[in-house]
């Protein structure tokens, strides 16, 4: 499918070319890095060790959960009706959004791991970087096919917007991101066991600290898989 | 090229599409009517974006439901929303097309395109340079670059200077003796007067007439205008409710 990365790269040229964009998104998960991983009062021994991973994982958050505007965009433009009118397979708009939008959110971890490692913070095995790209990426394809999903329902930007920060702001303060399970309120421990959150910021940990979470990996590619089947029927039912 | 068999378009209780039948041959041919009488609507039912309540259209011999994929093939569709990406230079927006459509030899339909379209000396600039004009001439380079057999144009002039309308209608009407066929809708009389073949004129989802912009004016007499012909056909709001402009000002006069 010649045409997913077609899509790609048309999302892609677009988001280079806004030097502002790339500032931000580049930016904005470093100063969460330094501002909150070297300044909060510690509640574990390496606070910066046990934060990178949640700082990860909650870049790829919101901007997977951001990524859906580009849909609304094109939908709301009219470029999602040309592209509709067209031969090529009509998922592929899909599948070419999630790629570029996971694509983007692992540049920013990037980022982030690079400067969390001039702060000291070592992955000891080259292969765990790799599984951490492929965990963050497979919670990337997870939430963007979410967002873009929803976005197909919802018509507007500032609706978008809305639902955007009702999922994320929850979901990233119900999690283990900001403090260990053992420090927190019994109510709030129960929400962060279930939240896929958590569980992608444990996979990461483990991965940090030299392990091989094979049980939640295959988990999190098992949500992104069936998230896109989801999607793409979704997509296939909207779009005619 | 395009036969409609009953075409039929409900939108829950509200009926945008009613059961209309038209063929048309290669020709540019015109849909006409008020806002909100269904011209956008029936567009899209033949460009496979919207799924007919009932009856059939073919468009090159291809059903649009059935079909749908082959239909998709042979035709161009541009919508009126001016759909270009700003950020993209004028060949990079063309050149994704024909990628998509899988243009063969793509860099020289490309080029062909663009300079068929008179862009060629600002291809390399981005977009958001490009006056209201020049991006309709981009969107319609976009819609040749797989040289299609029927052109949907939605309100292809909408919004842009008298020099700039020109431009397009030179540029369709080339196409036309190239021998594309044009489906196209527009609330320009005088425009659709001179360049369409035929026109239909749709008022509430019906189609009220059909034949050459001539005929339709000599059926109202000497020196009538399409203008004649669309307000007779059409009943505005204000007629349906009654609304008698003549009394409204005798008594406005009476008033003051």
């Amino acid at each position: 499918m010649k045409q997913i990365f077609y899509y790609f790269e048309r999302d892609m040229r677009k988001w280079t070319r806004s030097r502002i964009n790339v500032v931000s998104s580049l930016v904005t998960p470093a100063a969460w890095l330094v501002l909150v991983g070297l300044t909060l009062p510690t509640t574990t021994e390496n606070y910066l060790e046990f934060l990178t991973p949640s700082i990860l994982v909650m870049t790829m958050l919101f901007s997977s959960l951001q990524g859906g505007a580009l849909m609304i965009f094109d939908k709301v433009l009219g470029f999602l009706n040309k592209f509709l009118a067209m031969p090529s397979p009509r998922e592929s708009i899909l599948l070419g959004k999630i790629l570029f939008i996971s694509t983007r959110g692992l540049l920013q971890a990037t980022v982030i791991l690079l400067i969390a490692a001039l702060l000291g913070v070592r992955i000891h095995s080259p292969l765990n970087i790799v599984l951490v790209y492929l965990t963050l990426f497979l919670f990337g394809v997870l939430f963007s096919a979410i967002a873009t999903t929803l976005a197909l329902y919802i018509s507007d930007h500032d609706g978008y917007a809305a639902v955007n920060s009702m999922i994320s702001m929850p979901l990233f303060f119900a999690s283990n991101a900001l403090m260990p399970y053992d420090m927190m309120p019994e109510w709030l421990r129960m929400l962060a066991m279930v939240n896929p959150l958590s569980h992608t910021i444990d996979c990461i940990r483990e991965l940090f600290a030299g392990g091989l979470p094979v049980e939640g990996m295959v988990g999190l590619a098992v949500a992104a898989g069936i998230m896109v089947c989801v999607g793409t029927v979704q997509f296939r039912r909207t779009g005619v | 090229m395009i036969e409609i068999n009953g075409l039929t378009k409900n939108f829950n209780s509200l009926c945008a599409v009613d059961n209309i039948y038209l063929g048309i041959t290669n020709e540019i041919f015109g849909l006409l009517g008020p806002n909100g009488a269904g011209k956008s609507t029936t567009v899209m039912m033949l460009t496979t974006l919207l799924k007919p309540s009932s009856g059939s259209a073919r468009v090159c011999g291809y059903d649009v439901v059935k079909d749908a994929k082959k239909v998709r093939q042979s035709i161009s569709y541009v919508p009126q929303d001016m759909a270009v990406d700003i950020k993209l230079t004028g060949r990079e927006n063309v050149m994704l097309y024909a990628k998509l459509y899988g243009v063969p030899d793509r860099n020289t339909r490309v080029d062909d395109v663009l300079e068929l379209l008179g862009l060629t000396e600002r291809s390399g600039d981005l977009v958001r340079t490009y006056s209201g004009g020049m991006r309709r001439r981009l969107e319609l380079a976009q819609a040749l670059v797989h040289e299609p057999k029927v052109l949907f144009l939605d309100e292809p002039t909408l919004g842009l200077d008298v020099a700039a309308r020109k431009k397009i209608w030179e540029h369709i009407s080339a196409l036309r003796k190239r021998g594309m066929t044009i489906f196209m809708t527009t609330h320009y009389m005088e425009e659709a007067d001179e360049y369409c073949d035929r026109v239909a004129i749709i008022d509430k989802g019906r189609i009220v007439v059909v034949d050459s912009p001539k005929n339709l004016k000599l059926s109202l007499g000497e020196g009538a205008s399409l203008n004649d012909v669309f307000l007779e056909n059409v009943k505005t709001d204000e007629d349906q409710a009654g609304f008698d402009a003549f009394k409204f000002r005798t008594m406005l006069r009476r008033r003051s």
